[in-house]
């Protein structure tokens, strides 16, 4: 047990004693896990978004008024009822001229010019959620054979189409950054604290020639890694916690595009990442003292043929 | 204490540094080790420290087969012997204490047995003012003084020094001698690799003479260099 604490304490002390040096890794992992971490939740924000994009209202289809020009006074049902049969389409909601009218209001509600119309002249509607975005051509050329009910199809699916295929290209993008930052981070962290192991290699050489073991002279090494790795890691969630959230906050209000990712989510990726710098500064350390400890062997000769 | 049988080590590219060598060293001896440079009087001592491997020979310290010995036990047979260096070879980042009590802290000794015995050593190396001072601040001799006291803290049955005086002007080295002599005392063998002439001949220890890797001269109470013994 007080071998347990003398070799914690060593790790602390040699932490106190060479602030530069661990202060230095601190700084890669930091920088590094940052750049990681924040692609990925970039990643992640484009993700929520193309989902957000792909639900919702894709086509809206106007209808002529009911009987006026010999429309019958309930082809809006019919025609409500028969779109819910298709198969591209998802569901169907129908918004009356009154409820044009109070939507109008809504939306226009801070243009007083704009609300001095004759609440008449706003048609009723159907809108239609599909099941996939990719039938909104078949979709519009069904309803504009209605040419007796519907007067107009409107449908933001080609926007919405491009936004999604260029939110594909961004996602693979965005992960691919995360995955090669992340291993950037591993190599740059391993070979910060090699470093500093290769800095203090003659430390190790008198340990072990005072008769320590190599696990005597790992632990505190392995300790300092371990701590320099989650140190580093927290700060670089922290910092992009900080700095997403408050860019979520400013964009808050801005309904095209999402920012918040979500504390759960934060929380899951977090201790993923302290996981991550953890094991990248043990690894790190183990790989940096390898050389340093390594023993002579046995009898034999050092030149392989002659003597 | 201390055997080497036919012992023969060639480095990487041909060097031979010990050639057919075979020693006997008994509990409580003081030995030098002579020679210019080059002549394998610090590759003898690498090589019962196991820091190298022999190309041929057998190698007995302590009781322990030190040729044979697996990796794993390594650490064991450092602890049975005191290493001192010329480099003194002091963790820099550790105070005089703490450099101390590291040679006992690998045993896994309890602190409670711990504290009294540096005090103790420091005592006697006349070091029990600078316990908490860094190497850095002490002067060559001093730091050889603490070299000495970690390396004779636990009481190891054998003391290797490779030149502890050759970065140390002779005051400074008659006092380190003067100290090993009291530790040889206590019935700890020495061995002590060195080229200088005044501290062997002031001593009048056992003095093997060692040239290219092959020992030329082996005396119970020798001089460093025969002819000049004759000479005079």
């Amino acid at each position: 047990m007080s071998r347990v604490l003398f070799l914690i304490k060593e790790a602390l002390i040699s932490l106190r004693r060479n602030i530069l040096i661990v202060a230095g890794a601190i700084l890669a992992v930091f920088i590094s896990l940052s750049l990681a971490f924040g692609a990925l939740v970039v990643n992640e924000v484009l993700r929520i978004n193309t989902i957000a994009w792909q639900q919702g209202v894709h086509v809206i289809a106007f209808l002529q008024d009911e009987g006026e020009n010999g429309v019958a006074s309930n082809a809006h049902a019919v025609l409500q009822s028969e779109v819910e049969g298709w198969d591209e389409v998802e569901s169907v909601g129908y918004v009356s001229k009154s409820e044009a009218w109070i939507e109008y209001q809504e939306i226009f509600a801070n243009q007083q010019e704009l609300l001095d119309i004759d609440p008449n002249v706003l048609p009723a509607s159907l809108r239609i959620e599909l099941v996939d975005i990719a039938f909104h051509e078949s979709v519009r050329f069904r309803l504009e054979q209605q040419q007796q009910v519907v007067r107009q199809v409107a449908t933001a699916a080609e926007s919405i189409e491009q936004l999604q295929n260029l939110s594909n290209v961004l996602n693979v993008l965005g992960l691919g950054m995360a995955v090669v930052l992340g291993l950037a981070a591993v190599v740059l962290i391993a070979n910060t604290i090699r470093l500093a192991i290769y800095a203090r290699r003659d430390e190790v050489s008198i340990m072990k020639l005072v008769g320590a073991s190599n696990w005597f002279v790992r632990v505190p090494f392995l300790l300092e890694g371990f701590i320099e790795g989650v140190v580093g890691a927290a700060l670089a969630v922290f910092a992009v916690w900080l700095g997403s959230t408050n860019l979520a906050k400013a964009g808050e209000g801005f309904a095209l595009f999402r920012l918040d990712v979500g504390q759960q989510w934060f929380l899951r990726w977090g201790l993923l990442f302290l996981a991550f710098g953890a094991a990248a500064g043990v690894v790190g350390s183990l790989l940096g003292l390898s050389r340093y400890l390594r023993d002579a062997d046995g009898t034999g000769p050092d030149v392989p043929t002659g003597f | 204490m201390i055997r080497l049988e036919n012992v023969t080590k060639v480095y990487e590219g041909g060097t031979i540094a010990a050639n057919d060598v075979s020693l006997d060293i008994q509990k409580g001896e003081f030995v030098f080790l002579v020679g210019p440079s080059g002549s394998g009087k610090s590759t003898l001592i690498r090589l019962m420290l196991r820091d190298e491997p022999v190309t041929r020979g057998k190698i007995w310290v302590a009781g322990k087969d030190v040729t044979t010995l697996p990796r794993w036990k390594i650490p064991f047979l450092r602890r049975s012997v005191g290493t001192v260096f010329q480099d003194y070879k002091l963790l820099p980042n550790k105070t005089v204490t703490e450099n101390v009590a590291f040679a006992l802290e690998v045993l896994g000794r309890p602190r409670s047995v711990i504290a009294p015995q540096v005090v103790q050593v420091l005592d006697l190396v006349g070091l029990a003012e600078m316990g908490e001072r860094y190497p850095r601040q002490l002067s060559g001799g001093e730091q050889q003084r603490v070299s000495v006291a970690r390396a004779f803290v636990n009481r190891p049955p054998i003391m290797l020094c490779d030149e502890p005086t050759g970065n140390l002007d002779p005051k400074t080295s008659v006092g380190i001698m003067k100290l090993l002599d009291r530790i040889n005392r206590t019935g700890t063998t020495i061995v002590m690799a060195t080229h200088d002439h005044a501290i062997v001949d002031a001593m009048k220890r056992r003095v093997v003479a060692l040239d290219y890797g092959k020992v030329t001269r082996d005396e119970a109470t020798g001089r460093y260099e025969r002819a000049a013994a004759e000479e005079e």
